[in-house]
């Protein structure tokens, strides 16, 4: 309920309720797009677009579901796009610099602990696909048939990518533990 | 541990910090965005959409049939008591009556809100309600704009749920559709006399003994109490005037002021029991040539929780805070008033009145859900009890407005809209809570 008082505050234009609804949620949405891009930066302007966009919406927006579960879905949305314009500028592969930790990042910036650095640094090895399907099911707690009709592929599809993820995560983890 | 737990354990610790400046780089447009549509929502179309509303002929004849519609929903709480010997006796003359005519003039006077113009409006009505088949009203009013006259008939048909409003000079027609709810309550209200007896018994009243009306030597009942019209109203005064052999009603006398705004006073007469009635006079008649307004034709307000609710949040999104009063007829005032402050900007210029008034109807009725539930529960005697005024939807935990559910059970709806169901002593609990 709070969250449709929140959405419904926003409609009558509360700055309140929609920095709450950010300071709510933004830990969510950044590790959710940090993992997929493993670009602090690119993760932040991922958010940013979010907010704008649930904003620009909001006159027609009606809460039916979760309000994380949508905002986390928009980020994902983003994320995706973003990924995507980020490899039409790049004929490399993805950045596989682990996201930095507090010590060397500059006062204004996100603060990654080490798990979310390992994460995303893990994550970046993995085909951008399988990285979504991991993330989607695990952070955004989406069943598979979610992400399928979501993304307008088959179940199977959905699984099999979350299953290569994991076993692609799994040898990362294997061989970091060797170290 | 297997690779998808392990997974899964890293992603729930996994954890971020922002600074300020993140949160503002990422917050700040659309803060600014949120800013702009504010101020256009301020300053934008729905203050215009009143404002036609308002200047609009149709709605005048809208807001009269309203007016009208209280009034008859209002016959069913006319003054009587079991206590009373008299008025049991009507209540069993009225249980044999299968089809009643009566005639009702009502002059209203005052203005919806301050700034509006004000109205000096003369309405002249004859009904016919038959318990089978539903009832008819044909009205006649002035225009008080134009000086001309206008009429429109009203049918209630139970069978197909609707009621259809004609109205000639505009060659048009409006269906409204019922719910269930609604149906029961009208029929309850308007087409079992009995009922309407039993209403009554609960409002204070006082006999005031015999008088003569034309000859008839009758008993006069009065009451001011303002739960005879279910709260809709603000202060009333209704006699009504039996004849002492038939036992059967002769006249209602009505004065009704609202918000001391506006005052509605009236006279219901010429009463005629168990009128031969045929089917076919409560069917409507519409010419080939009128147009349906609007098209797709309207739904009448629900009575439900849900859509009481969603009527509070529609009145706070315009108005900036719930309803001081839930009645009716203050709510729609309090509505009006405020939107009638507001700049007017252009209407939007891919509409036509008509769309914009059935929008804007349309929007609107879920506000006036609100007002008939309250009104029901105020006529099932179910002791609403209502908060408006000092309650808003920041104070989350507190009473917004509540209602006997069962014996020593009440449904509560609270300042942040969620609803639920407690016990006497939880409520007396949570009305002592402070407010922020």
């Amino acid at each position: 309920m709070e969250d449709k008082l929140l959405v419904w505050r926003c409609k009558r234009g509360s700055r309140d309720a929609l920095a709450r609804i950010y300071e709510k949620y933004k830990g969510d949405l950044l590790i959710l797009a940090i993992a997929l891009l493993n670009d602090r930066s690119a993760a932040e302007d991922v958010v940013h677009d979010v907010f704008v966009g649930f904003v620009e919406a909001i006159e027609k927006f009606r809460l039916t579901g979760s309000l994380k579960g949508y905002l986390l879905t928009c980020v994902a949305n983003r994320a995706r796009n973003a990924n995507k314009a980020r490899h039409r500028h790049s004929v490399g592969p993805d950045p596989l610099e682990p996201v930095s930790s507090a010590a060397d990042e500059p006062p204004s910036s996100i603060v990654c602990n080490e798990e979310l650095q390992w994460l995303s640094g893990a994550m970046a090895q993995l085909p951008y696909d399988q990285r979504e399907a991991i993330m989607l099911h695990f952070h955004a707690a989406m069943a598979f048939r979610t992400i399928a009709a979501q993304q307008g592929i088959s179940v199977n599809t959905v699984k099999s990518r979350y299953r290569y993820g994991l076993d692609k995560l799994r040898s990362i983890l294997d061989s970091e533990s060797k170290k | 541990m297997k690779p998808a737990d392990e997974i899964k354990r890293l992603i729930n610790k996994s954890d971020v910090r922002t600074s300020s400046q993140v949160d503002k780089r990422i917050l700040g447009e659309a803060l600014e965005h949120l800013e702009k549509l504010k101020q256009q929502k301020s300053a934008g179309t729905r203050p215009d959409i009143w404002r036609t509303i308002m200047k609009s002929s149709i709605t005048k004849i809208a807001a009269a049939a309203v007016i009208v519609i209280a009034v008859l929903a209002g016959l069913p709480f006319l003054p009587k008591n079991t206590a009373s010997v008299t008025l049991a006796g009507v209540a069993e003359r009225l249980g044999q009556v299968k089809a009643i005519m009566y005639k009702m003039k009502m002059h209203v006077t005052g203005s919806m809100a301050p700034g509006m113009p004000q109205v000096s409006q003369d309405m002249e009505s004859t009904i016919i309600i038959c318990n089978d088949f539903g009832m008819k009203m044909e009205m006649d009013m002035t225009d008080p704009n134009t000086g001309k006259k206008m009429t429109q008939q009203m049918y209630v048909v139970p069978d197909s749920k609707l009621m259809v409003m004609v109205m000639p000079e505009q060659k048009r027609f409006t269906r409204m559709e019922f719910s269930d709810d609604l149906l029961a309550q009208m029929k309850k209200q308007n087409n079992d006399p009995r009922e309407m007896i039993k209403q009554m018994m609960g409002a204070k009243y006082t006999d005031l003994g015999k008088s003569e009306i034309n000859g008839i030597e009758v008993e006069g009942f009065e009451t001011t109490d303002p739960a005879i019209y279910g709260g809709t109203m603000g202060d009333v005064k209704v006699i009504l005037w039996v004849d002492a052999a038939t036992w059967l009603p002769v006249l209602v006398e009505m004065d009704m002021t609202i918000n001391e705004k506006m005052r509605i006073t009236g006279t219901i007469y010429d009463y005629q029991w168990n009128v031969p009635v045929d089917k076919s006079i409560f069917e409507p008649v519409i010419p080939a040539d009128y147009e349906a307004f609007p098209k797709e034709g309207m739904k009448m307000p629900e009575m439900t929780e849900e859509a009481a609710i969603e009527g509070l949040k529609i009145f706070a999104d315009l108005c900036g805070h719930y309803p001081k009063q839930a009645n009716m007829m203050d709510l729609m005032q309090e509505i009006t008033a405020v939107m009638f402050k507001q700049v007017p900007k252009e209407r939007p210029g891919d509409m036509t009145e008509t769309e914009l008034v059935a929008k804007t109807m349309e929007t609107m009725r879920p506000v006036q859900s609100f007002a008939l539930l309250y009104m029901t529960l105020v006529q099932d005697k179910k002791e609403p009890v209502y908060y408006g005024e000092s309650v808003g939807h920041e104070d989350v935990g507190a009473v917004l407005m509540r209602w006997k559910s069962a014996e020593n059970e009440y449904r509560v709806i609270f300042g942040d809209l969620s609803a639920r169901t407690v016990t006497g002593e939880q409520l007396a609990e949570l009305e002592k809570q402070p407010l922020k």
